[in-house]
């Protein structure tokens, strides 16, 4: 029973955030001392979807960018982590990785401005992928490098001394195994990119337009209900995508 | 390994090798007819603030659909204030670009000042523009921008006067000259505030003229005995309000936006805006109660305009003349000063438009919220030098905030 | 064989392009333009934006405050997260995902409800008057914009305790502490014990490096102290940005300057960390045969 009282408690804490955006994002006129807004109205959703016809098609590059980010990223960092795993100076590539991925995105941004406007990269889809590659790549690895340890590669020698190829170990060994940290790499690789601003407008130049960059103007602006509508819109996608996998996601997790 | 290393920076900075077009077409020498034709088909990249809903929805439904029908060119905006605008067209120039990301950028007086200082800017080119003779550039709020004339480096497209706005429903008899603001943050701490951006020092500035002695005291080039003098005693006045001040003036709002959100939600009492018709605007959308009120302080405040410019390296410069043409239509601009579309003040001079659109212009419907423009001009001053509004940043930190 | 060295090299080639390159390539500009050496404002190499930053209080300050915030962050986020991950030992799908849902909130979104959860006029302050504990306005304490860094430390603290919690019921199960605990109670250990010389210890001393890692994280959020902090003292990112985008072009060279000094700081901790990791490893390992 006691449990069940945490259990909500700890429910309500972490749905309150999108419960009072999605209220702010309905009301007109919050005054002090009112706990929710005057009136409420649809005039706000109504017109983020008008004045952005091109909505859909923001929403479909987005996509594109963020699934190919991480995409690219967990298939290569797999990969790169298995050969930084084994190496005999693990430790010293993995410190490589880490400095990227502890440094400031926004000051990261200002420092490689230059080399993207230099290459022409600027402004255009490949760049942004290119510069979300720069703080994703190194945090695939990371994730990945907990999932090469000597117990997987034993397995693996295990696997190569009972005759099978090493196309067969990955498909067969390996693959399996890794699924869930797959997924869970996946995942939080999207969500940077998803969620990725400074970098992003900066490399882009405001002329490759993602969804974040498209509604984080509101966020900024002085109407209260627009940034909470637009934070709506940021949120609400991620987590359905997270809901309708969660039994992919979540499923034998302790491994890795 | 080493021969990898270099090899591979070889490979990322220079894969994407650089074509260069060759444009046989001069516009500096180009006549409109021409111009025009260039124009046509052409996609214009338009950097601006997108942070106001109903300047997003003129520019979409209504100056998009115009250029891309009587022109056939598409404009693209993206979204970026003046000091993403400078940094870009910086990095650009920097990379020795020879095509910006950028042809057209909406900009003011500091942005200006600044894309001066490293030649970001092509011109000059308003000259060309039929629409240009309409404009009054003979005003001095016009024609001037910073104490700099623009002399066709930059393209005139509105004009605003800063005002303060205030909650009637709290403030019976708003604070018209300095001593009667310091008696009321006195009586009312916490409800009085500006910003650390912008619109803040816009409102210093226009305290730094009243104390030097009005309009016009501070005009012409940076004058650094008079910036001591007159900033010395804003520091002792402002440090008089300064415990007054919401939070006791230990913080200020990081820029115009937050300081409204505090408006709205009643935390503070007051707020302002470059923008006159901003309080309109704000309570049709129903963010500001309706006893919200803009109104100008005896001490008078800030006018300006804002402006577009080409940049140097624009690749599209001919198409950028288009829009920014139609952009001063006499059309484009009556409707832009209808108070429920945007508000913003025209730049055009009356007195040269056909008789219908004077009377047309003259019959608007006005503000509700705000005292007319005509009335709130008497008390407008100029803007001073950029190089006082740096100073006035920089000791803003020294004396105030550190 | 030759196959598998061909592709082991390409990976690490990978590798370094992504990981190594850029980092050189931002920190090389960042330097030649602190120094005055490439921007279309400088004249040539000087070393005065150096002297500037490194003899004024602004830079010291600003770091010394990012370090508060962030140990007192994750001080508080790990106090949570040990709490959590040991009092839901057994995870279902429900649980586990409310833990990710935290992880959908971009830092930016998490402010902005910080923001409107504890700000004068926030939510908070709403309910309280309404219940009467407060008169007016003004009596709501400053918890936003404070030099405490009330909300960005709260705001913070939301973030990290998911991770954490995640983190620490995944080694909970990884290191068997449950079987662990078994035999200590065996041998006669209190709960308590157990949870002091144990649980605790080994949960913290396996995250460790994790641990530091966070506290350069927070050190270097921007968005969440732009909207939550106050203009003195600032935290680095926010300082570093105000100096590259403000009004004097002539500040862009010491924002470099910041950025550079930061970057390398960065990389000498990371350093001393790994360094460090090793031996801290080799002694965990010792101890675990022993």
């Amino acid at each position: 029973m006691l449990k069940k009282v945490y259990i909500s408690l700890g429910v309500s804490v972490v749905l309150f955030p999108l419960f009072l955006l999605l209220i702010l994002s309905f009301g007109k006129q919050w005054s002090y001392p009112h706990i929710i807004p005057k009136e409420f109205s649809l005039v706000h959703w109504i017109s983020v979807f008008q004045l952005n016809s091109t909505l859909p098609i923001t929403i479909l590059k987005s996509l594109v960018i963020s699934l190919s980010v991480a995409t690219i990223v967990t298939a290569v960092s797999f990969f790169s982590a298995k050969h930084v795993s084994y190496s005999v100076h693990r430790k010293k590539w993995l410190f490589l990785a880490y400095i990227p991925y502890v440094c400031s995105p926004v000051i990261f941004a200002a420092t490689l401005q230059f080399y993207f406007t230099y290459t022409d990269l600027s402004g255009t889809m490949l760049g942004i992928i290119i510069a979300q590659l720069f703080i994703t790549y190194p945090f695939g690895v990371i994730i990945f490098s907990n999932f090469w340890n000597d117990n997987i590669k034993s397995i693996e020698q295990l696997s190569t001394t009972l005759g099978s190829s090493p196309v067969q170990t990955f498909q067969k060994v390996v693959f399996p195994l890794s699924k869930s940290v797959l997924l869970l790499c996946f995942f939080q690789v999207f969500l940077i990119s998803w969620f990725e601003y400074g970098l992003t407008t900066l490399i882009g130049v405001g002329k490759v337009k993602t969804l974040t960059i498209s509604v984080f103007q509101y966020i900024q602006e002085a109407n209260l209900f627009l940034a909470a509508l637009a934070s709506c819109l940021l949120v609400i996608p991620p987590m359905l995508l997270l809901f309708i996998n969660k039994r992919f996601v979540f499923t034998n997790q302790q491994i890795g | 390994m080493k021969k990898l290393f270099c090899s591979l920076f070889i490979v990322l900075f220079f894969a994407c090798g650089k074509e260069k077009k060759e444009n046989a077409f001069d516009i500096a020498e180009a006549s409109w007819k021409e111009i025009t034709a260039e124009a046509k088909g052409k996609t214009v990249n338009l950097m601006m603030w997108t942070g106001d809903p109903k300047i997003n929805a003129y520019i979409n439904t209504y100056l998009k659909p115009r250029v891309k029908e009587k022109y056939n060119i598409d404009l693209m905006v993206s979204s970026g204030q003046g000091n993403t605008i400078v940094q870009t067209l910086m990095t650009e120039i920097q990379a020795s670009k020879t095509e910006s990301d950028l042809d057209l950028v909406w900009i003011n007086g500091e942005t200006f000042y600044q894309l001066q200082q490293i030649n970001g800017l092509y011109g000059p080119w308003t000259s060309k523009l039929p629409n240009a003779t309409y404009i009054d550039f003979d005003n001095t709020f016009i024609g001037i921008d910073f104490q700099q004339p623009v002399e066709g480096y930059e393209l005139p497209w509105g004009n605003v006067q800063m005002t303060l706005i205030y909650d009637s429903d709290k403030v019976k008899k708003p604070p018209m000259t300095r001593s009667e603001l310091l008696d009321f943050v006195r009586e009312n701490p916490g409800t009085f505030t500006w910003d650390n951006h912008f619109t803040g020092l816009t409102f210093l500035k226009a305290l730094l003229i009243d104390i030097a002695g009005g309009k016009e005291s501070l005009n012409g080039d940076f004058n650094e005995e008079k910036y001591k003098k007159y900033s010395a005693e804003l520091w002792a006045y402002l440090k008089a309000l300064k415990p007054y001040l919401w939070k006791k003036g230990e913080v200020f709002p990081e820029a115009v936006a937050p300081m409204h959100q505090l408006f709205a939600s009643g935390e503070l009492w007051f707020t302002m805006s470059n923008n006159d018709a901003e309080v309109d605007n704000k309570i049709a959308e129903g963010i500001f109660s309706a006893s919200a009120r803009a109104y100008v302080p005896d001490y008078g405040t800030i006018q300006n305009s804002h402006y577009m410019g080409i940049p140097q390296i624009a690749p599209n410069k001919a198409a950028a003349m288009v829009v920014a043409n139609e952009m001063i239509s006499i059309e484009a601009q009556f409707h832009k000063q209808d108070p429920t579309v945007w508000g913003d003040g025209t730049v055009l001079d009356l007195k040269k438009l056909p008789n219908t659109w004077q009377k047309k212009f003259e019959e608007q419907p006005t503000r509700k919220y705000a005292p007319k423009r005509s009335e709130i001009s008497k008390k407008a001053l100029q803007e001073i030098d950029p190089e006082y509004m740096i100073r006035l940043a920089e000791d803003f930190r020294k004396n105030m905030i550190e | 064989m030759k196959q598998t060295r061909q592709i082991a090299i390409l990976y690490k080639v990978i590798f370094v392009c992504l990981t190594v390159v850029p980092v050189m390539a931002g920190l090389i500009y960042a330097l030649l333009y602190s120094f005055g050496i490439i921007g279309i404002m400088n004249n040539g190499f000087t070393g005065k934006y150096w002297i500037a930053v490194l003899l004024s209080d602004m830079f010291w300050v600003s770091l010394g405050y990012s370090l508060y915030i962030a140990l007192v962050s994750i001080t508080i986020s790990l106090v949570f997260a040990l709490s959590i991950s040991l009092f839901i030992k057994k995870r279902n799908i429900t649980i586990s995902y409310l833990f990710y849902i935290p992880l959908c909130f971009p830092a930016v979104v998490m402010a902005f409800y910080s923001f409107q959860l504890w700000s004068k006029s926030g939510w908070i302050s709403r309910i309280i008057y309404q219940i009467g504990g407060i008169k007016e306005i003004s009596s709501f304490p400053d918890l936003t914009n404070d030099t405490l860094g009330f909300s960005i430390v709260f705001t913070s603290v939301l973030m990290i305790v998911p991770f954490f919690t995640i983190l620490f019921s995944n080694l909970y199960h990884s290191e068997k502490l449950h079987e662990l605990k078994k035999v200590a109670q065996n041998l006669g250990a209190s709960s308590f014990q157990i949870l002091i010389k144990i649980t605790i210890p080994v949960l913290l001393k396996r995250s460790w490096f994790t641990i530091c890692l966070f506290i350069i994280f927070v050190m270097s959020s921007y968005e969440i102290p732009l909207l939550l902090g106050k203009q003195n003292p600032q935290m680095i990112s926010v300082l570093t940005m105000q100096k590259l985008q403000r009004f004097n072009l002539n500040d862009i060279p010491q924002a470099y300057t910041i950025a550079s000094l930061y970057v390398m700081i960065t990389i000498f901790v990371l350093t001393l960390l790994s360094i460090g990791g090793i031996k801290k490893r080799f002694i965990t390992k010792r101890r675990a045969y022993a």
